[in-house]
């Protein structure tokens, strides 16, 4: 398994820099480009939640890389900060929405529609994440600590 | 053509021009549009929504080919302006046509996504 865990303070205009870095990792595992453009979506998009919605800016943001006996490489970005009550409510919510749509493309349309209407924040990075990142989400929620889980399965061929 | 003004965007990482080229408006994207932009973003694309229907273009092109990325934010500053085409009525509506570029992957994912939402009104060029 090739892992790195960052704990670090990120701010809007870091993102970019971290993006960029995830990206050079990604390329020096993984042979596939379009893999590699997903998890870099994915991992900027679960930074930038960090960035609105952490209490204290404090982030811990984990990427693993494993193989997998029937798939070259199982992915996991794994992104925990505090949060305040009403994000962690917010939070509930999107991931109740994602629940009610087994399809990825129907549940990003319908967050399409609902984020057109809205005045306030997008609210589509969760799905966004699942849909154009072709990843699985998950979260936990421990007091105020909230953690999200983005996973993938880049398929025999992807990894170096 | 002639230059179209557009709300500022003080970033030093994204840059939009726009311009009218016969019945079409033309809007060209550089750099990176994050969570930094995202409220101009929306006066940007209100600004284009405003002057397509006031010189009565026929279609807006989103000119992408220089964008290295966009966030989930932006985007929804996309879904909205869209909205708003899609509720025009009869010839108010105009068409609106992306310009990628194919070694950008996450455009084509975002585009494809795009078009879902309003298959009738969005073209994608590669």
């Amino acid at each position: 398994m090739i892992a790195f865990e960052l704990r670090f303070n990120p701010n809007a205009a870091l993102l970019r820099i971290v993006r960029r870095f995830v990206s050079s990792f990604y390329e020096g595992v993984l042979t596939d480009e379009d893999a590699i453009s997903r998890l870099a979506l994915a991992t900027h998009e679960l930074l930038e939640n960090a960035v609105k919605y952490a209490l204290d800016g404090a982030t811990a943001l984990s990427i693993s890389v494993e193989p997998t006996p029937d798939a070259a490489a199982r992915i996991l970005i794994r992104l925990r900060n505090r949060a305040a009550p009403e994000h962690i409510e917010a939070l509930r919510v999107l991931f109740a929405e994602m629940g009610r749509y087994a399809d990825p493309s129907a549940h990003y349309l319908a967050a399409m529609e609902r984020s057109a209407k809205s005045k306030v924040g997008s609210g589509l990075g969760i799905a966004r994440v699942r849909t154009e990142g072709e990843m699985s989400m998950s979260y936990t929620i421990e007091g105020d600590e909230v953690s999200i889980v983005a996973e993938a399965r880049i398929q025999s061929g992807g990894s170096r | 053509m002639s230059k179209i003004e557009l709300p500022v965007i003080a970033a030093a990482d994204i840059s939009v021009s726009a311009e009218r080229e016969g019945d079409a408006v033309r809007v060209l994207f550089r750099g990176t549009a994050d969570m930094r932009v995202s409220d101009a973003l929306d006066h940007v694309l209100g600004a284009v929504h405003a002057e397509a229907q006031r010189c009565g273009a026929a279609r807006v092109d989103i000119d992408f080919r220089d964008l290295e990325f966009m966030n989930s934010s932006c985007f929804k500053s996309f879904v909205t302006w869209i909205s708003q085409v899609r509720e025009l009525e009869g010839e108010k509506r105009y068409a609106i046509r992306f310009l990628s570029r194919a070694e950008t992957l996450w455009q084509r994912r975002s585009l494809h996504a795009l078009r879902c939402f309003a298959v009738d009104l969005i073209t994608i060029e590669i």
